[in-house]
């Protein structure tokens, strides 16, 4: 291939990416046919001691679903100043509703974090089939209808009458989105809770969403939609979690010997549950996954947070953006202050970089005179270039290593920015109003492009390959569509990124040109005493 | 021995080729050596065992910043297999140029045709 015939390869290819990526952007909330009775009737149940195989009937509720509204069975409603929460005659909680004004829905309505249709939290399915039709068709009776919390948290209790088996669920429900549960069964039954399917707020392109079982010898297992193909269980588990982008519905402070199961929906989605005989306590958490709420209610739960694969980097990288954010009160100044952290710490390398690439100029036209001498030779130019340049002592190459160390931080920025719901609608100054999204003015993304044009120009620059010279000359155009579609923050921290860079590279310039004035003033000066 | 014929060794080999055909114009042509970073992994990764390839490799990247000189830096490699069928000029793919005991420079022909 012809260097020509490359470049347009590497254009058509980020084209392809960039078209892909805009046309998968928006948030697609996945079409529901998850709960297609049907289908789901495959998911098979593993009982542990007997390994017989029974369909999963948790999911057949679905078909009475179907009929019924959102409303019509709701047994208990408890209100709060940031959530409504109901409670329906199957014992589940049937929604919960986000009044925070940054959880919006794509149709601008309140978001709801119980997906509509699938396995809701605490649902209840017995081992026992027989049983099992029984209590779906009778209906838990509240002890309260409706309550709303203040400071005091409220207690409700849910009781089944079965034939021969009641059923009771002892709930209290607090303030800041937790509650405790016990169930009670008047008889030692086999069952199985479920925290169900993964709410359905918020999930956009390279957002992990799922199930998260965190387990105590610290381990997060995380299964992503679409990859949950076997069952697996977990023991001595700390926190299961099935979360979207940034809420999530929780189960916690569980017994050392449940075993928690993810279990795969026909289209491979994991669903959450435990399996239990006899009584059972524990606490349960539904709401955004803000680190601050999270830890106030109980720090384990902050392992509920989660970056995508990239944890270990973007984890660090949040907490000091959180750190910043307390000092300075706005999350866009926030990043702009990490912008400038991130330079002091290369700022030795930087500025040395800076430094021999003025050398350079001085050297250039030597440069071109080798460049001349083996025109028809790249490789052997190469080597003559930088047998120049070590005998000036001068580089003008930053070096893979930098260049490598930036595309982490990038992609850590783009984890927090992606999955922390405290960037959720949160905004900087003037017509940036939310940090997570792009940015629709496109202001930004061309403020970004326009910066890296001019860092372009002002730094000196060496090219053998006249092609790479072209493509140099084009990154800042096809930087700018890349950054189209990218999260304002994001965009953010490259063009202020940009703006410190052109800042430093000016003032190295200045230094450099006032000590060569310098130089030639005495110079003259010599020269006119002789 | 070398197994020339790994598919560890056939995947970076790839891999490299792909990331030279292709992400060295968004890379800026950042590298401060000659032999840039890719090259030199490519006659380590061709001529070295995997693990020796990944070691050099991966210390070359590190030192690739500017608080190093940079300019050229040759590989160096220990074995050497010689069996060469031709040995005419354009035959040859690399100049082993004696180092200490046992070690060679590995220098690119440039005269090499294939």
């Amino acid at each position: 291939m012809s260097p020509n015939q490359r470049l347009m390869v590497a254009v058509v290819l980020s084209i392809v990416f960039f078209s892909a990526y805009t046309a998968m952007f928006p948030p697609q909330q996945p079409v529901d046919t998850k709960n297609d009775i049907e289908q789901q009737a495959k998911v098979e149940q593993e009982i542990k001691t007997t390994k017989t195989v029974e369909k999963v009937t948790g999911h057949e509720i679905s078909k009475s679903q179907k009929v019924e509204s959102r409303d019509s069975n709701i047994v208990t409603t408890i209100k709060a100043d940031d959530f409504i929460l109901k409670l329906d005659t199957l014992g589940r909680i049937a929604s919960k509703e986000l009044l925070d004004e940054r959880f919006r829905d794509s149709e601008d309505l309140h978001a709801q974090i119980i997906p509509d249709k699938g396995a809701k939290p605490l649902f209840i399915r017995f081992a026992d089939e027989s049983l099992n039709k029984e209590a779906l068709s009778v209906p838990y009776v509240a002890t309260i209808k409706e309550a709303t919390i203040k400071d005091e948290p409220i207690k409700v209790t849910l009781t089944q009458k079965l034939s021969n088996l009641t059923v009771t669920k002892n709930l209290t429900f607090y303030k800041d989105g937790h509650y405790d549960i016990s169930i009670k069964m008047s008889q030692n039954k086999r069952y199985f809770v479920y925290i169900g399917h993964r709410p359905e707020v918020s999930k956009k392109l390279m957002a992990a969403a799922g199930v998260l079982v965190y387990t105590a010898d610290n381990v997060a297992h995380i299964i992503e939609d679409g990859d949950a193909d076997n069952r697996e269980t977990f023991r001595d588990v700390l926190v299961a979690s099935a979360f979207d982008q940034y809420t999530a519905t929780i189960f916690y402070n569980l017994d050392k010997d449940i075993t928690v199961i993810v279990d795969g929906d026909s289209e491979k989605n994991p669903v959450l549950y435990f399996d239990s005989l006899g009584d059972v306590t524990f606490k349960g958490y539904i709401g955004p996954k803000e680190y601050k709420t999270l830890k106030a209610i109980d720090s384990v739960l902050t392992n509920a947070i989660e970056f995508g694969w990239f944890t270990f980097a973007a984890k660090p990288l949040f907490a000091v953006l959180l750190w910043l954010h307390d000092h300075i009160g706005n999350w866009g100044w926030a990043i702009i202050a990490l912008t400038l952290l991130v330079r002091l710490v290369l700022y030795p390398l930087t500025y040395k970089g800076m430094m021999s690439m003025q050398k350079l100029k001085e050297i250039s036209p030597k440069v071109k005179e080798l460049q001349e001498k083996y025109k028809g030779d790249p490789q052997r130019m190469n080597a003559a270039v930088m047998e120049m340049y070590k005998k000036h002592g001068a580089n003008p190459l930053g070096g893979c290593l930098p260049m490598l160390l930036q595309i982490p931080v990038f992609f850590a920025i783009y984890r927090v920015l992606l999955n922390a719901v405290e960037l959720q609608g949160a905004p900087w100054i003037l017509w940036v109003n939310d940090l997570s999204r792009m940015d629709t003015t496109y202001i930004l993304p061309i403020l970004m492009g326009v910066s890296m044009y001019f860092q372009q120009r002002m730094t000196p620059t060496n090219f053998t390959d006249p092609m790479q010279e072209k493509v140099m000359r084009f990154l800042p155009v096809i930087f700018t569509f890349f950054f189209v579609t990218f999260p304002s923050g994001l965009v953010l921290y490259w063009f202020v990124n940009n703006l410190f860079s052109i800042l430093q590279q000016f003032i190295v310039n200045k230094q450099f040109q006032n000590a060569k004035d310098l130089k030639e003033h005495i110079e003259k000066k010599k020269k006119s005493e002789k | 021995m070398l197994s020339r014929n790994s598919i560890f060794r056939k995947t970076f080999l790839k891999f490299l080729w792909i990331y030279q055909k292709f992400f060295t114009y968004f890379s800026f042509g950042s590298c401060r050596y000659y032999p840039t970073c890719s090259e030199y992994a490519k006659i380590h990764f061709e001529n070295s065992p995997i693990s020796t390839a990944f070691y050099h490799t991966f210390t070359r990247i590190l030192r690739c910043n500017q608080l190093f000189e940079g300019g050229i830096d040759y590989p160096v490699i220990k074995q050497i297999e010689i069996k060469p069928a031709k040995i005419k000029l354009e035959h040859i793919k690399y100049w082993l140029v004696p180092n200490k005991k046992n070690h060679y420079y590995i220098i690119k022909n440039f005269s090499y045709k294939g």
